[in-house]
């Protein structure tokens, strides 16, 4: 197009706002009003919220909420998409939203049919009997602000929501609060985390109790910041009698609570079919100990399992029945944990349902308040010596490895005799194993070939060996990209080996590229660390705000023969550089074998831990250096 | 014929023949296909189907009429556990008006191996769900029982469904490996469907007819006279028109980068109705011909007749238009009028939903009804437009006349000799520079009289982005410079989509997070807000560590942190084409200061190399004038469309661009 054309095109953007309805106007809602430190890194600030909850029976609590939301930015969009999950034990009772402008003129008003109904999908499920009403909003531009309220029944009192007035990062909170009230002569219990720094008003009157908050500034994401839960304001509620699905239960601390998850959810459903008995007894019939049989029962219920996920009703909570996963060959967490229980009852190995939270991000149960928690099921076998730890849905993972989705955190123990809390293994940096050895041959024509081991252990074996299960081409690619700093490069071969026994992986790879050295005049430029730069990018703050968290330590070692292209050597290699800090050890070195053939090492080690947030400026220093370190060049010259 | 036109010629063309030798019968697994242990053709399959029957058909009720019946029969194999995943079917069911499909006769097995015995596994009821997916749809799911390394599942099921019209998509190609495919898609005479096929693979398909019966019972004589009803039995004869497709060894469907819509090339086949015929009845048209689809959308009450509504916004038009009559200045006017005032809401559509009426009050609409508002107040205005009607990213190509093929709708006005494209959905869109949504797709022009026209969105010119940079460098190796970025035209829109709202703090992380640069000072950004110009950013740079100095020699690659360090392709092969959106060129020109006291003792020398057909070419120019190196480099793709035979040279170009752009410059000490 010409450009005389062009031009009448070129208008700078107005984002008019139209005025649409003059139906109503809330002056107290205008944009202007909100004080500038609370929309500084916000996406949207929470004028105002207004939580009741009123505890009517054993099984009916009502929830009534008002909240006010300002949305700023189409960031924000997502804290004001308001919806509402319900289910056969939650109902609507009333659910309604206005959207005003930045002056508080009245835009749009959704009554409760103006709200969509659709299935409450999971990703995980086949199927669940959630749904969820929620209402779309295409905003005419920014900021608005919505006005939602809803009333909710909820039948299934295990489940009182707790108070976290700040939901989110990027989210500024005007004014938040929350009531219980509570008529019945049931007994609540509170937990409050993370007040301190906050102005909280709480005021507790024989059985009611309210908080408010106000003025908090939008909090900002840090990398290697502790979880955003740790970070702020929670008041966790729960019932000493309470109802769930229909079942009703009383507890007041864990151990009553997990003698109710026991009797109640648990008890009577490990009933198994003689042939299967006998099937196990005859399977571990030669096996001596019981950790001998507990691993043969393991790998008995990986070949006959599946992990499939069905939500429905009290089976969100109970497991089906043993019998069932045997006939049927699958079941979700609690029922294959069960499952597995159920076979090593069978063969008198005492086993414990564990309830956690399994995240890659640590979460525990919390140790000093006993409520509905958790998200998932893994089994538990106390030895003597030592607490064996299964993953029942995982049908490749090895005996008595949880990885890093449910490592080193509380969990809750059901027992007939009631609930305790264990932690789970901690995986010690000295136990997660990547060790990376190659024999590399550098050719005059700039080209490289190499034959590569890397063998991992510990969390190294659950972060590298999940490459096995992937086809041929998608294991070339991501070799590719996780070397992408060598160009063109080739992966000719890939050998793997998962010995499950002793946890150990196994990869050996071929690989070359045809341009791996750089010539410059007669003499070639060599980068000796091949496979092992550190590619990490750490952001810097300014003023950082949160302690940094390094959830888990591992050691990682490479060395490599490298075999000079003929007719090269070196003139000098570079000295021995080591780095100790209290994050970890660092050490490159490079050694001459001969003339033409050098060895190179190098050495990381990172030591998990919670510092102070002052020290996260030094750890960021530190990998920088490592990272520039990695890169060292070396000149090669012709003899 | 550009590129994009050429493959779609080509996928037309392809048919070949294949032979089977086994039969499949429900119940008939064999030992040998328990043992099986990877599939033979493709070993790192976790799971294949071995068979897969589909037979698409109507029958015929007097009581209901026609309707469409869809049989499923499959077979799959499960050779390792991660391949379990494949042993849920989920089967969506329309429903609307009081009509509903449903499914029938569901029937499933699993067979292992046990103990060198054959086992069966009966599927029940407890592993069967169904829910209501959403307002139109149902959905069904189940899950077979007892899977074990090496299981094969079968299964097959009915759908039948009122909606004798909507024959569903039939893919032919999977996430997994198909052994043998065997579709038979059976049309009543009356009926006349179009075919509209995709992917790479071969597909062969074969005519044959066979014939059916409808029985009927009429009743004659007249009861109002008191006489006695009669009943006979009628039956007709008609002709049923079969499509067989058969196939074998059909690879697994991989998706790869840069490829717009990747259902495109996936293997498919859909049927569109083109008209419906019945003894002693006029023919009705559903579509036939690019005249006849145009017509009828120029006649439906949601395209058509929302076009022709112009009172809702003639008093604010004609205001703003004034007293201006120049065609170009009216269309600015008018377009950058929708563009303001509408928000799109995100939902693609070739006809409106809600309405233009209520759309244009609300401030919000979908595709459909803020250009057909654009087109007809430009209509009204007295320009020349045309609305086009587009195959968006998410909806596969079509190469037939069909209405089906088309969720999106833009506007084209003619100005003298200029075509200009208007999508006034996009608040960052200009003339002719569209959304990522619409270039990856394709169009096709249209004319209340009929006339149409296929329309490529992919521009022809190519976008610039220009990057000038000069620095020098200390003793100490330190690197302290300055940055200036221009962007035009579809990278300037990409900019401007992805970080025009940010801060310019933001904008400082991002390039401090893309360049891993650490000191970035004085940065400046303009032209974000000026749609139609460039988009440039400035800022000064200080780096600490971005030299090698070994000995009294500092090496570096003088693109610094401008380099291409990686091949953005890395598959080895590729089955279908690169698609871009559009052409673009980079450049950059540096000009390097060299430490006082050092001297040049290598820099990389000037090259260039190209794509073959004119698709792409990259120069890389350097001098050395006294005390400073001069690098001017120019990477360019003119073709955004690169079919899948070029996809080796095109790798290696990237390949070599890598390697080109990492060439040392060695300065040393005097």
């Amino acid at each position: 197009m010409q450009n005389k054309t062009l031009r009448y095109f070129v208008v700078v953007t107005l984002l008019i706002f139209f005025k649409v309805a003059t139906a109503q106007e809330k002056p107290e809602l205008q944009i202007s009003r909100i004080d500038s430190a609370l929309t500084q890194n916000a996406n949207a600030v929470v004028r105002s919220e207004e939580v009741i909850v009123e505890i009517n029976s054993i099984n009916s609590v009502t929830t009534k909420t008002k909240r006010i939301v300002t949305v700023l930015n189409k960031d924000g969009k997502g804290y004001a998409d308001s919806y509402e999950p319900y289910s056969s034990s939650v109902k609507i009772k009333k659910i309604e939203a206005t959207v005003y402008d930045a002056k508080g003129n009245e835009i749009k008003k959704y009554k409760k049919k103006d709200f969509n109904d659709i299935s409450a999908y999971d990703e995980f499920s086949l199927m669940n009997d959630n749904r969820v009403k929620y209402f779309e909003y295409t905003p005419l531009g920014y900021p608005y602000t919505l006005v939602y309220e809803s009333e909710v029944e909820t039948t299934s009192t295990a489940f009182i929501e707790p108070w976290i007035p700040i939901l989110t990062y990027r989210l500024s909170v005007e004014k938040s609060s929350f009531k219980i009230l509570n008529p019945t002569s049931i007994s609540i219990r509170l937990k409050e985390t993370n007040f301190d720094g906050f102005s909280i008003e709480s005021n507790k009157i024989g059985q009611e109790v309210s908080y408010s908050i106000s003025n908090v500034s939008a909090k900002v994401k840090e990398a290697y910041s502790p979880s955003f839960y740790d970070l702020v304001p929670v008041a966790k509620v729960a019932l000493d009698e309470f109802s769930l699905e229909g079942v009703e239960g009383a507890a007041t601390d864990w151990k009553s609570f997990g003698k109710w998850q026991f009797d109640e959810l648990l008890s009577g459903r490990d009933e198994l079919p003689e042939e299967t008995i006998k099937k196990v007894s005859e399977l571990v019939a030669t096996a001596k100990t019981n950790k001998e049989k507990a691993k043969l029962i393991y790998q008995y219920v990986q070949d006959k399992t599946r992990y499939v996920s069905v939500q429905l009703g009290i089976g969100g909570w109970m497991p089906f029945l043993a019998s069932d996963v045997d006939r049927l060959g699958y079941g979700d967490c609690k029922a294959l944990t069960n499952y597995t229980k159920a076979l090593l009852d069978s063969q008198d190995i005492p086993s414990y349902y564990a309830v956690v939270y399994g995240d890659r991000n640590k979460r525990d149960i919390d140790s000093e308040f006993a409520s509905m928690q958790g998200n998932h099921v893994i089994l538990n076998i106390p030895e003597e010596d030592e607490d064996l730890w299964l993953e029942c849905t995982s049908q490749t993972m090895p005996f008595n490895f949880i990885g890093d989705f449910t490592d080193n955190r509380n969990v809750l123990i059901v027992t007939p005799e009631g609930g305790k809390i264990k932690k789970t293994k901690k995986y010690e940096p000295e136990e997660n194993i990547l060790k990376t050895t190659a024999n590399v041959n550098l050719k005059i024509d700039k080209s490289m070939t190499a034959d590569i081991e890397r063998v991992s252990e510990g969390l190294e074996y659950s972060w590298n060996s999940g490459i096995q299960f992937e086809t041929t081409k998608d294991q070339k690619l991501e070799y590719k990209e996780f070397w992408g700093y060598i160009n063109a490069l080739a992966i000719n071969e890939i050998k793997l080996n998962d010995d499950k026994d002793v946890i150990k992986f196994t990869e050996n790879i071929k690989v070359s590229s045809p341009s791996y050295t750089k010539k410059v005049g007669s003499r070639l430029l060599v980068t000796p660390n091949l496979f092992g730069c550190d590619q990490s990018n750490l952001p810097k703050y300014e003023n950082r705000k949160t302690s940094m968290v390094i959830s888990r330590g591992y050691v990682n070692t490479d060395e490599y023969i490298i075999n000079l292209p003929k007719g090269y050597t070196f003139k000098s290699l570079p000295q021995k550089k080591s780095i100790e800090t209290e994050f970890g050890q660092y050490m490159y070195e490079l050694e001459e074998i001969t003339e033409s053939q050098i060895k190179f090492k190098r050495f990381l080690k990172i030591i998990d831990g919670t510092f102070p947030k002052e020290k996260y400026e030094e750890y960021r220093k530190f990998r920088s250096d490592i990272k520039k370190i990695d890169q060292t060049k070396i000149v090669l010259n012709q003899l | 014929m550009n590129n994009f036109n050429k493959l779609i010629v080509s996928l037309v063309l392809l048919v070949s023949v294949n032979n089977f030798a086994q039969e499949y019968k429900f119940g008939k697994v064999s030992k040998e296909e328990l043992l099986e242990t990877s599939y033979p053709t493709d070993s790192s399959a976790n799971a294949a189907v071995l068979y897969e029957n589909k037979k698409i058909y109507y029958d015929y009720n007097q009581s209901y009429g026609f309707r469409l019946i869809t049989e499923v029969y499959k077979r799959v194999k499960f050779y390792n556990q991660k391949g379990f995943e494949n042993a849920s079917e989920e089967v969506f069911l329309y429903k609307s008006g009081g009509s509903k499909e449903e499914v029938s006769s569901l029937k499933g097995v699993t067979y292992s191996l046990i103990d060198n015995k054959i086992v069966q596994t009966k599927l029940k009821k407890e592993g069967v769900f169904e829910d209501e997916y959403s307002e139109n749809r149902n959905q069904l799911k189940f899950t077979m029982p007892s899977l074990t390394e090496g299981s094969i599942v079968e299964f097959k099921y009915k759908i039948i469904s009122p909606f004798i019209y909507n024959i569903d998509k039939i893919y032919l190609q999977q996430k997994i490996p198909i052994k043998k495919l065997e579709v038979k898609v059976a049309m009543p005479e009356y009926f006349n469907f179009k075919k509209n096929m995709t992917g790479y693979l071969p597909i062969d398909l074969k005519d044959s007819r066979g014939s059916g019966k409808i029985a009927f019972n009429t009743k004659s004589g007249a009861g109002r006279y008191g006489g006695v009803n009669t009943v006979s039995r009628n039956e007709i004869d008609y002709t049923i028109n079969i499509n067989t497709i058969t196939a074998s060894n059909v690879p697994a469907f991989k998706v790869e980068p840069y490829c717009g819509n990747s259902d495109n090339y996936l293997s498919s086949i859909v049927y569109e109705l083109q008209f419906e015929r019945y003894p002693n009845r006029p023919i009705k048209h559903y579509s036939t011909t690019w005249e006849a689809v145009a017509k009828s959308i120029f006649n439906h009450p949601k395209f058509g007749g929302e076009l022709k509504k112009n009172n809702y916004f003639k008093e604010e038009v004609d205001q703003i238009i004034g007293k201006t009559s120049d065609p170009t200045r009216r269309t600015a006017l008018l377009y950058n009028f929708v563009k303001n005032k509408m928000t799109w809401n995100r939902k693609y559509g070739s006809i409106t939903r809600d309405g233009v009426k209520k759309a244009y009050k609300e401030g919000v609409g979908n595709s459909a009804e803020i250009n057909i508002m654009l087109i007809s107040m430009l209509d009204y205005a007295g320009v020349d437009v045309k609305p086009v009607l587009v195959s968006s990213i998410r909806r596969t190509i079509s190469l037939f006349p069909t209405l089906e093929g088309f969720d999106y709708v833009v506007a084209r006005v003619k100005l003298d000799k200029n075509i200009l494209y208007l999508d006034a959905t996009d608040k960052y869109g200009e003339p002719n520079v569209l959304p990522d949504r619409v270039i990856h797709g394709s169009g096709r022009v249209i004319a209340e009289n009929g006339t149409s026209q296929l329309v490529n969105f992919r521009p022809n010119k190519v976008s610039r982005i220009h990057h000038s940079i000069s620095c020098q460098l200390s003793k100490e190796g330190t690197i302290k410079g300055k940055q200036s970025t221009n962007r035009s035209s579809y990278l300037a829109h990409n900019f401007r989509t992805k970080h025009g709202v940010k801060e310019n703090e933001d904008q400082v992380k991002r390039i401090q997070k893309t360049y891993e640069l650490e000191n970035i000072g004085s940065y400046e950004l303009n032209g974000v807000k000026d749609i139609g110009k460039a988009v440039s950013e400035r800022f000064e740079f200080n780096i600490d560590d971005g030299i090698e100095v070994i000995d009294d020699e500092m090496f570096f690659s003088p693109l610094l942190f401008l380099r291409s360090g990686e091949n953005i392709f890395k598959s080895d092969e590729r089955e279908y084409p690169v698609d871009f959106g559009y052409g673009y060129s980079r450049s950059v020109m540096l000009n390097i200061k060299i430490p006082e006291g050092y001297e040049i003792v290598e820099a990389p020398k000037g090259s260039a190399f190209k794509l073959p057909e004119n698709m792409g070419n990259f120069v890389y120019r350097s001098s050395v004038i006294g005390d400073s190196i001069q690098i001017s480099v120019t990477e360019t793709l003119s073709t955004p469309f690169v079919p899948a035979n070029y996809y080796p040279v095109l790798k290696q170009f990237y390949d070599q661009i890598v390697q080109k752009e990492g060439e040392q410059v060695v300065l040393k000490k005097v």
